[in-house]
């Protein structure tokens, strides 16, 4: 078959199907006409509060968010 | 002859009644006489020094009683309309996991080295039971799967299942999640919060532990599991349904391994966005059955203490009434 080392640019850069299929879908968001296009992108936003934890203990929580400080 | 009186009655005269002077009455009437005078003069002293037993302390205790019914009775109509607007959309998202079950089937009973549980829980309290039970799951999939060379790792999402856990399994947590309510549940948010996941920790097998939804009043925990392309691959050497993907046509110029890689991660985000989801509908159903057996308890509470508050102020009534009609009995009768 093809060889194993053509893997997709998305995935050499770094990136997981997940993140490949966010960033086609927010583009397919962004060509929508104006009323749709500001509900569709205030429907998807993003917050929560992630904190890894190392032998018992939690660090510092990571904010990921849209609309960080709110 | 007031002291007699004071001394007679003993402790309900309290000292505000002797602070208050009461000239007007010592005039030449008997003490019987005078003990009316006293006690229709303080007979509206409410909680201090009463003569009549006081109905406060259950008057205040039926008005904070009554608040918090009213407060149940509104959080139970919240949970309601909350749920059923989840509720379609947790249906209709059960359709994007279940072609990754027909593809690739179901393997709960994997035995892999590296197990990571995705315990969801909520962050709010009020709700029942759900996260208990939640946990409890978690716990029993740690030791079914713990051994020599077996890991296992917990990612919590959800203020509460953190609390439980933090008690007894801290150095087995590798990543919380919290504050994932704030704005409305969206595909977006999960598939981050699932690429996080992927990215921060090695698993050979997701097991996902959540409350799927039957009904209002039922909630099951189940366990969902998603398998690492690794060992998918071992597994389709091995037979069985993952053994038919060989007969599957590829296109494109991708390999069979970074298919299975895609569709993996894939199928992690889809499972997390169902099961994130049906968390949140049994648990506005948990909140909802919750807030409505504890207004049902206060409603009954409201009626005993109905009943006591009843019965306290007929006593005191009856009380009364014998004692001025005895006053009034023993003046005919010393005329």
């Amino acid at each position: 078959m093809a060889s194993t080392a053509a893997v997709p640019f998305w995935r050499a850069a770094g990136m997981t199907y997940i993140t490949y299929s966010n960033i086609c879908a927010n583009l397919v968001r962004n060509c929508l006409k104006e009323p749709l296009k500001a509900e569709a992108l205030n429907r998807e936003k993003v917050h929560f509060s992630l904190s890894k934890w190392a032998g018992g203990k939690p660090e510092k929580p990571i904010l990921r968010s849209d609309t960080p400080g709110v | 002859m007031a002291m007699a009186v004071f001394r007679r009655e003993g402790r309900r005269l309290l000292p505000s009644i002797a602070a208050r002077p009461i000239a007007p009455i010592r005039s030449p009437l008997s003490s019987d006489q005078r003990r009316i005078n006293l006690h229709l003069f303080c007979r509206e002293e409410g909680p201090l020094g009463v003569r009549s037993i006081s109905t406060q302390v259950v008057r205040n205790r039926m008005k904070s009683v009554k608040n918090i019914q009213k407060i149940t009775k509104a959080m139970k109509m919240v949970a309601a309309s909350k749920l059923r607007a989840v509720q379609g959309r947790a249906e209709n998202s059960r359709g994007l996991w279940q072609p990754f079950t027909a593809l690739l089937g179901d393997n709960p009973s994997i035995d892999v080295k590296k197990s990571v549980v995705v315990t969801l829980s909520s962050d709010k309290g009020l709700c029942g039971g759900i996260n208990s039970t939640v946990v409890k799951v978690s716990r029993a999939l740690y030791k079914l799967n713990a051994g020599p060379e077996k890991d296992v790792k917990f990612v919590i999402v959800g203020e509460k299942a953190k609390a439980i856990m933090f008690r007894d399994s801290k150095n087995d947590i590798s990543l919380t999640v919290t504050e994932l309510n704030k704005n409305p549940l969206n595909y977006a948010q999960v598939s981050v919060l699932a690429d996080d996941i992927l990215k921060n920790v090695e698993f050979d097998a997701l097991r996902i532990v959540y409350n799927k939804f039957h009904s209002v009043v039922a909630f099951l925990p189940t366990v969902a599991t998603v398998l690492s392309p690794e060992i998918i691959e071992k597994e389709s050497e091995v037979g069985g349904k993952l053994g038919e993907l060989d007969s599957y046509e590829i296109e494109g110029g991708e390999t069979k391994g970074e298919i299975l890689q895609n569709l993996a991660e894939f199928q992690f985000s889809c499972v997390m966005f169902n099961a994130v989801l049906e968390n949140a509908c049994s648990e506005m159903g948990a909140r909802m059955s919750a807030m409505d057996s504890s207004s049902r308890n206060a409603g009954e509470m409201l009626d005993r203490l109905t009943l006591t508050y009843n019965r306290t102020r007929q006593a005191s009534i009856t009380t009364e009434l014998i004692e001025i009609i005895s006053g009034a009995s023993a003046l005919e009768a010393a005329k």
